[in-house]
């Protein structure tokens, strides 16, 4: 009888562990970030180009485990000129929007992202063309346009990357597809280059940026994960062919 | 776990590449001149006729011709001067000479990060003699890069 309690008792022990193993792998804790990060490429690319001075920082933070809200502020100070014209702007830019992660948050845990960000941007910026020429059949025209300030409004759709390099410091880039809504200079005196937006000359603008991020959590968030599907047994056979033995993990071999 | 963060490095690598690949050239391929772009019709029929010979010259400026003895040209393309609100281009259709002065006013234009401001401009009036055109029709008082009729000269 005490060999059977025993048994039983054992039995129920066991039970509650597998059960305590389904409820581990059906939820993780997911800790949220509050990120703040720097562009790293604009002030590198200004020592060797001297045209473009850009300081730009954001700030963003996890709304769940796929989701982040983003800002980002930033200065341009910018000056250009080739033969036939001057430029020059200088200026604040904000952009504002959010982030999706593509990737399994099992996988990422925070650390990792691939995904698509929306933005709206705003720059209100100065912009001066001290000189300008043109030349056709009748000779050399020239003139100049004084220093205006301006508002421009523009949206942005950036794909991008974010991996962790150390503890709670990431680095990442993203390609950002800006589409200008208005300068509010009219379509003959455009700026060459507006602040946050950039080359004002194309219909849409394309840039990379490459991002320094450190990462301050904040909370942790339980998420329930689907489970994996289970490998297809020629799959499986295939990767054990391929691998050479088992996995131990799994206590298979 | 080791694949995934073989996978980030190639996207942080990808974005490197992408990075050094958005330096684009920068040469300057778009039309940057404004000209007047005059196309020629026969008086009698209304139709679009090229002259059999068009020598055209800015008043003053006989040695640099825009055109000179030129065949079968259309449309003409004419040059205003930035510099003024007006200018004279003397204009030779097969044989007799006309004068037609333009009233206008420039504005620069931005064309590309690349080529630079261009002068367009705004037609106000237009005079001529008479010896071969009979008249002048205004079809866009807008002088800019853009192709189209901007005047029909009627000879």
């Amino acid at each position: 009888m005490g060999r059977i309690s025993a048994y039983i008792i054992n039995l129920l022990l066991a039970l509650i562990i597998c059960q305590g193993k389904v409820m581990a792998q059906d939820t993780i804790q997911f800790p949220l970030n509050i990120r703040l990060g720097m562009e790293a490429s604009l002030p590198v690319i200004y020592l060797f180009q001297k045209t473009n001075l850009t300081f730009e920082g954001s700030l963003s933070a996890d709304v769940n485990e796929k989701t982040a809200a983003a800002f980002h502020a930033g200065y341009t100070d910018y000056r250009y000129s080739q033969y036939n014209y001057e430029f020059r702007s200088n200026g604040m830019f904000f952009r504002t929007g959010v982030d999706f992660n593509l990737l399994k948050p099992k996988k990422t845990m925070g650390k990792y992202r691939a995904g698509i960000g929306l933005r709206y941007g705003l720059s209100h910026f100065n912009h001066e063309i001290p000189s300008i020429t043109s030349e056709n059949y009748w000779g050399t025209s020239g003139s100049s346009v004084p220093y205006r300030n301006d508002w421009a409004h523009f949206l942005e759709l950036t794909p991008g990357a974010r991996a962790d390099i150390f503890r709670n410091i990431s680095i990442g880039w993203t390609v950002s597809l800006r589409k200008l809504i208005y300068s509010g200079t009219g379509k003959d005196l455009k700026p060459v280059y507006i602040p946050g937006y950039g080359n004002n000359s194309k219909s849409f603008n394309l840039s990379v940026s490459y991002f320094v991020v450190w990462n301050f959590p904040y909370r942790k968030i339980r998420i329930i994960i689907k489970p994996e599907e289970p490998e297809e047994p020629a799959a499986a056979e295939e990767n054990a062919a391929n691998q050479g033995y088992g996995n131990r993990e799994d206590g298979n071999f | 776990m080791r694949r995934f963060i073989q996978g980030i490095s190639i996207m942080i690598i990808s974005g490197f590449y992408l990075f050094i690949s958005s330096c684009t050239s920068e040469t300057c391929f778009e039309v940057t001149e404004s000209y007047i772009k005059a196309n020629f019709y026969r008086y009698s029929t209304k139709k679009l006729t090229p002259p059999d010979s068009i020598t055209a010259y800015g008043i003053n400026m006989e040695a640099s011709k825009i055109y000179d003895k030129n065949k079968k040209i259309q449309p003409a393309m004419l040059p205003l001067n930035a510099s003024t609100d007006s200018s004279v281009i003397i204009i030779k259709i097969n044989t007799d000479t006309d004068t037609i002065k333009f009233w206008y006013s420039s504005y620069p234009h931005l064309v590309s990060k690349e080529c630079g401001y261009t002068y367009y401009h705004d037609i106000d009036s237009i005079f001529s003699t008479k010896h071969s055109i009979d008249s002048i029709s205004e079809k866009n008082r807008s002088i800019t890069t853009a192709n189209g009729e901007n005047i029909g000269i009627y000879y």
